[in-house]
């Protein structure tokens, strides 16, 4: 009876250890693939490229890193959708508000008027000390 | 990946009507939240950035794109640690657990390490908080990352020290957790010293090895009570009674997890816009 019972016990041990062993792997190599576009990202910078083109593409390498980060080590691709619904609603709110306020910010009707003529005695003075 | 899932997904607490523990959800719905505070500062650096003051520093000859490299690849690397530990916990190895923790605790440190260097050159070459708006944006942006860096610390160490609770703790076990919390708060801040020490001296004299030994006698006081808080930490880590600490702390382990990962990812956005942006 022992033994009969100890066959299915040790497959799901085996099972288990296979599972662990594989996840860690997993998380070894997307830490090293993160480690990789890190680098890429810094060659990125100084290659002879399009300004908008160099842009763009380090938004989705940032953009990729910080997906891999958020589903892989924080679990969010093995938890419950609430969890991701939950933490995409504060990113959404978020980039809502950074992308609002660089868009007021990029009217030029935005800058005060005393700050306007405090930068230009500023841009004189700097100016007349070069 | 299904098979994967098997194995995270039984720790959920199905006495919730979530079906998500408590703790974990006060996790995620407090990280949203600190997404929008980092928004803010993000936003306002960026803001002046693109109309830049006529006192903004040319930051390209200030910034240092190896060193934040380095520090940018070893939070990475403490995020893989920190996986590795809630996996760890999750499977009730203790040992494992806390060397995982431990890492992690390193890899933190080496970070601040790298923050304080690049905070004192900053400052030598002028660059202070009311030096400038481009000061005022940055080092308040950094800087309460770096505040948030230094909470996991402490965290991560609170933590660490909580996995030798004995089975049957008394009040000996308290009075050994301030000694063990102490050690570390101490060989932290004569490490920190140490290391700036050297660093100075390498920046003088070129990275050898005359380089580690001047820096070490420049902080002979420094590097003895590091010696000293290190053989405590060393001697406090061993324990060879049943500990209260197992799967079913996994879910503290996991709520410190999510907030180091959060703050490695706050970090990859600081990283691209903060510093490689400014290199276009």
């Amino acid at each position: 009876m022992s033994s009969a019972a100890s066959v299915p016990h040790s497959a799901h041990v085996q099972e288990h250890a296979h599972a662990d062993s594989g996840k860690f792997h997993l998380f070894v190599q997307i830490a090293m693939l993160l480690g990789i576009i890190t680098g890429v990202e810094i060659v990125i910078i100084y290659l002879p490229l399009a300004k908008w083109l160099i842009v763009t593409s380090l938004s989705v390498l940032s953009l990729v890193k910080f997906l891999y980060v958020i589903f892989y080590f924080m679990h969010l691709k093995f938890d419950k959708l609430f969890c991701t619904i939950l933490f995409f609603i504060g990113l959404v709110l978020a980039s809502g508000t950074a992308a609002a306020l660089l868009a007021i910010f990029s009217a030029k009707d935005s800058i005060p008027e005393t700050a306007k003529v405090i930068y230009a005695e500023r841009a004189a003075a700097a100016a007349t000390a070069q | 990946m299904s098979a994967h899932a098997g194995t995270i997904d039984h720790h959920h607490d199905h006495t919730t009507t979530t079906g998500i523990p408590n703790k974990k959800l006060f996790m995620w719905a407090f990280l949203a939240s600190d997404c929008m505070f980092f928004a803010a500062l993000i936003s306002t650096h960026v803001i002046y950035r693109l109309h830049p003051t006529p006192d903004s520093p040319d930051v390209t000859k200030i910034f240092s794109i190896e060193l934040t490299s380095f520090s940018t690849f070893i939070l990475l690397m403490s995020s893989l640690l920190m996986a590795l530990a809630v996996g760890a916990s999750q499977k009730g190895k203790v040992e494992a657990t806390r060397k995982m923790i431990l890492g992690t605790i390193f890899f933190g440190l080496i970070f601040l390490g790298c923050q304080v260097y690049e905070f004192t050159h900053f400052v030598h070459l002028g660059l202070t908080l009311s030096s400038s708006m481009f000061g005022a944006t940055f080092y308040t942006l950094t800087g309460t990352h770096g505040v948030h860096v230094a909470i996991g610390v402490v965290w991560l160490v609170l933590t660490y020290i909580r996995t030798f609770k004995p089975a049957n703790a008394g009040k000996a076990w308290v009075v050994r957790a301030v000694v063990q919390f102490t050690a570390f708060a101490v060989a932290t801040v004569a490490m920190m010293v140490v290391m700036l020490a050297v660093t100075h001296a390498g920046a003088e004299n070129g990275y050898d090895l005359s380089a580690l030994v001047h820096g070490i006698e420049h902080s002979a006081a420094a590097s003895i009570v590091l010696a000293v808080s290190c053989a405590v930490l060393v001697g406090l880590s061993r324990s060879s009674w049943a500990v209260d600490f197992g799967e079913a702390n996994a879910i503290d382990v996991e709520g410190m997890g999510l907030y180091w990962h959060f703050v490695d990812i706050v970090w990859i956005i600081i990283f691209t816009v903060v510093y490689l942006l400014e290199y276009l």
